[in-house]
């Protein structure tokens, strides 16, 4: 039974005698739209209904109500807001990275925050939408990180057609037949998956098939304030001088806070897990440390991990980091000059850049970003993640998948539009363009679309994961736990996570 | 030198005040602190947020948000479910409150306490089952899908039985002698007694509608059915807890608008509500 059905009995019951009409909910400014039905009656059967389409061409499916409405005016709204079928081919995409028009008028360039991921894929489905008119484009913005929502569209059985998830979530949905290989449409666009860097194919192939389109990859980095450096004596030049190795970074520390008082590090440690995951992710590959086995069995409790925890402990024990920030406090506290180097992500670089180029700012012609260094061992590279494209699987027309093609191919052909947020390009030919080389710091970063390194593609719940063993970190860092007590109890809790999912 | 009884109260109800005030503004800093954010360029907040003390201010946030083509769809659909839902559950709890207080019928006293056990489970141990079974009535992405769950308010037949059976049963006696019949003792003679435990219970409902997250994040999958709590968390940007503070500060202002206005109208039930003199 409908609530609105049983108001419709309350109502003809006790109040009012009831007209009849059918209404259901039409998408953003299609409004509310009701059909007449034959002559009034205070019958409270229920009937089925036929197809309604909206101004906006989307096909009601689910939403469709029959229920008795009285007021006349919902009927006029109806009229005015329903028209006939529309011959343009509806897909709907699901994406995060929030809702910015108005910093982005409709086919009009971004009047703030050019390139800021709202503001640029904004102005790109945009652009999508008004280059093929034949195609209706539905955009669904959900709150990030957006996975609630995206299992409950699965457990409901109506999914996106695409969907933007992190390349760490696809095997979450791969593995439980959820989303369906890209690779046809990318060959139906045109598209060689030998086109897309090794970070990128590492993050989307699954045994062998590519399961999204990938968008960018992300990670960690140095940011450096130079400024800081050079008062420490810490640079060369124009270029800030890197440790290479555990006792060389805790040398530099000591000498960046004895010369400018300030701590080395500054880091998010309030409510963050998935720093001190990352930190722990890339210095194991950093030592080539083969930490999952198998994707359900990880192995935490070894030296190389110890190495890393314990100098981490060390730089907090020794008062080189900042303490008991969160994200927004570390992100201001480096911007405002309260440490030498933030270890945070890529798209931190857009937002620097902007202070380092303002004058009288703390970062003013002070920043420089590089990836971590190598400090366990020769074999540079770090931990990435990414953003990728999915699609769902679901029944869809012939039409439909050319279409989900066509905006696959289109958001392929705009890596570079889409590297400006910071992110690592995907494609190769975009990573090796001036274009993209010439973007404040990106030749200083370019390298880790080759170095860089997902998880195993099998490994399910990375999020998970990596929230456990952040957890575990924080403890043996912060001194609530032994080094050794903090990563058997990861190496346990991960374990136990992984034995019973599928 | 003693006070007389008359300064000692007087110095009494000073420091009261006083503490009060304190307590007031403790309570209030925050709302301010939001206020003020709320008012300045988000690229000011990202340098510091104490410029939130210092002049320019700007409206620029709340020209976004006004601007954001889906608010007021969201703002009318949680307008629409809460009301129907606060609507919903006066109607049921009532009824069901008179049944329970007043009816002879059999196992009336088990189905209360089946409906008192209602209290006692939370929302997250059924919210799978719950999700399941409205996938299959096909009721997500729906008014009904977001209303429904809302109805089931064990908390108002409680409440409501109550105060039904604080009434005295002479007056049904009365009216039934005048001839009256079940459905108009109800209506004409006892609900209107009930007025302080419906403004009670609907206040509290309208406001636990309105500030709902959870179902309507995972019943709502489509922006034409956000509810406004969905749709403002669903345009935040990513961090927007340091790139957009502003906005972030004027999407809380914006969401609690109503519910400042719904206070306004309802301050008085609403502070008998808190002080517990709703139910006598």
């Amino acid at each position: 039974m409908r609530l609105l059905s049983f108001a419709q009995r309350f109502v003809s019951l006790f109040i009012l005698p009831c007209l009849r009409g059918r209404w259901r909910a039409c998408p953003a400014g299609g409004g509310i739209t009701t059909e007449v039905l034959p002559p009034p009656s205070c019958s409270l059967t229920l009937h089925a209904t036929s197809p309604v389409r909206c101004a906006t061409g989307e096909d009601e499916g689910g939403v469709r109500k029959r229920v008795g409405l009285w007021p006349g005016v919902f009927v006029a709204l109806m009229l005015a807001a329903c028209s006939p079928q529309s011959d343009r081919t509806q897909i709907t995409v699901q994406r995060i990275f929030g809702e910015c028009r108005a910093n982005v008028p409709r086919d009009q360039a971004p009047i703030r925050n050019p390139d800021g991921e709202c503001e640029i894929l904004t102005g790109l489905i945009d652009r999508f939408q008004r280059e093929n008119p034949d195609i209706d484009l539905k955009v669904n913005i959900v709150a990030w990180p957006g996975y609630d929502q995206l299992s409950a569209q699965y457990a409901a059985g109506d999914p996106p057609d695409v969907v933007s998830i992190h390349m760490s979530s696809i095997p979450d949905y791969q593995v439980r037949g959820l989303i369906v290989p890209v690779t046809p449409y990318l060959d139906k666009a045109g598209i060689d998956a030998g086109a897309f860097t090794p970070a990128a194919r590492q993050g989307v192939m699954v045994k062998g098939a590519a399961y999204g389109l990938p968008f960018d990859n992300w990670t960690q980095l140095w940011h450096i304030n130079t400024g800081l450096f050079r008062q420490a004596g810490l640079m060369r030049g124009s270029e800030p001088i890197l440790p290479d190795s555990p006792e060389a970074l805790l040398a530099q520390a000591r000498q960046f806070k004895q010369a400018t008082g300030k701590p080395y590090l500054v880091q998010s440690m309030i409510n963050e897990r998935a720093a001190y995951t990352r930190n722990l992710y890339t210095y194991l590959m950093n030592q080539q440390a083969v930490f999952f086995k198998t994707p359900k069995q990880i192995t935490l409790n070894t030296p190389e991990a110890r190495r890393i925890v314990g100098l981490f402990k060390q730089i907090y024990d020794e008062g080189l980091t900042t303490r008991d920030q969160d994200y927004p406090a570390a992100t201001q506290g480096f911007l405002n000059g309260q440490g030498g180097v933030y270890l945070g992500g890529t798209w931190l670089i857009g937002t620097y850049e902007n202070e380092a180029q303002t004058q009288g700012q703390p970062l003013y012609q002070a920043y420089s970003v590089k990836p971590y260094p190598a400090l366990f061992g020769p074999h540079q590279t770090a931990y990435v993640d990414g953003h990728a494209w999915v699609v769902s699987n679901r029944t869809r027309s012939a039409a439909q998948d050319a279409a989900v093609a066509r905006f696959l191919k289109f958001l392929y052909d705009h890596d570079y539009d889409w590297s400006r947020t910071g992110h690592l390009p995907t494609v190769q030919a975009v990573a090796d363009s001036e274009a993209y080389l010439n973007l404040p710091h990106r030749r200083d970063i370019v390298s880790l679309s080759h170095t860089g390194q997902t998880l195993p593609p099998q490994v399910q719940r990375q999020f998970a994961i990596q929230d456990i063993i952040g957890d575990e970190l924080f403890s043996a860092i912060t001194g609530h736990k032994t080094i050794e007590q903090a990563l058997t109890d990861a190496e346990r809790r991960v374990n136990d996570l992984l034995f019973h999912l599928l | 030198m003693s006070l007389t009884r008359h300064q000692a109260g007087r110095v009494r109800g000073s420091v009261v005040l006083i503490v009060l005030i304190a307590l007031g503004l403790i309570m209030l800093a925050p709302l301010i602190w939001t206020l003020m954010l709320s008012l300045k360029a988000n690229s000011e907040l990202l340098r510091s947020t104490t410029n939130a003390f210092h002049a320019p201010y700007t409206l620029e946030n709340y020209v976004a948000i006004l601007q954001n083509s889906g608010v007021f769809r969201w703002l009318f659909n949680s307008v629409l479910v809460a009301g129907l839902t606060t609507l919903g559950v006066l109607i049921l709890s009532s009824l069901a409150g008179y049944g329970f207080a007043r009816l002879e019928f059999p196992f009336r006293d088990v189905l209360f306490v089946i409906v008192l056990f209602g209290l006692a489970i939370p929302e997250q141990a059924v919210i799978i089952t719950r999700h399941q079974m409205f996938a299959a009535l096909n009721l997500h992405n729906s008014y009904p899908g977001l209303i429904l769950p809302g109805l089931a308010a064990p908390f108002g037949v409680f409440l409501m039985t109550q105060y039904f059976r604080a009434i005295p049963k002479e007056l049904d006696e009365a009216a039934m002698l005048d001839n009256a019949s079940r459905l108009k003792i109800f209506w004409k003679v006892l609900l209107p007694l009930t007025l302080p435990a419906q403004a009670t219970l609907g206040i509290f409902t309208f406001l636990a509608a309105w500030n709902d997250y959870w179902w309507p994040l995972i019943s709502a999958t489509r922006p034409e059915m956000f509810t406004l709590t969905v749709g403002i968390a669903s345009s935040q940007i990513n961090f927007a807890q340091t790139s957009g503070l502003g906005y972030l500060m004027t999407q809380a202002v914006f969401a609690s608008v109503p519910i400042l206005i719904v206070y306004v109208f309802f301050q008085k039930y609403i502070v008998r509500a808190v002080a517990g003199q709703a139910v006598r």
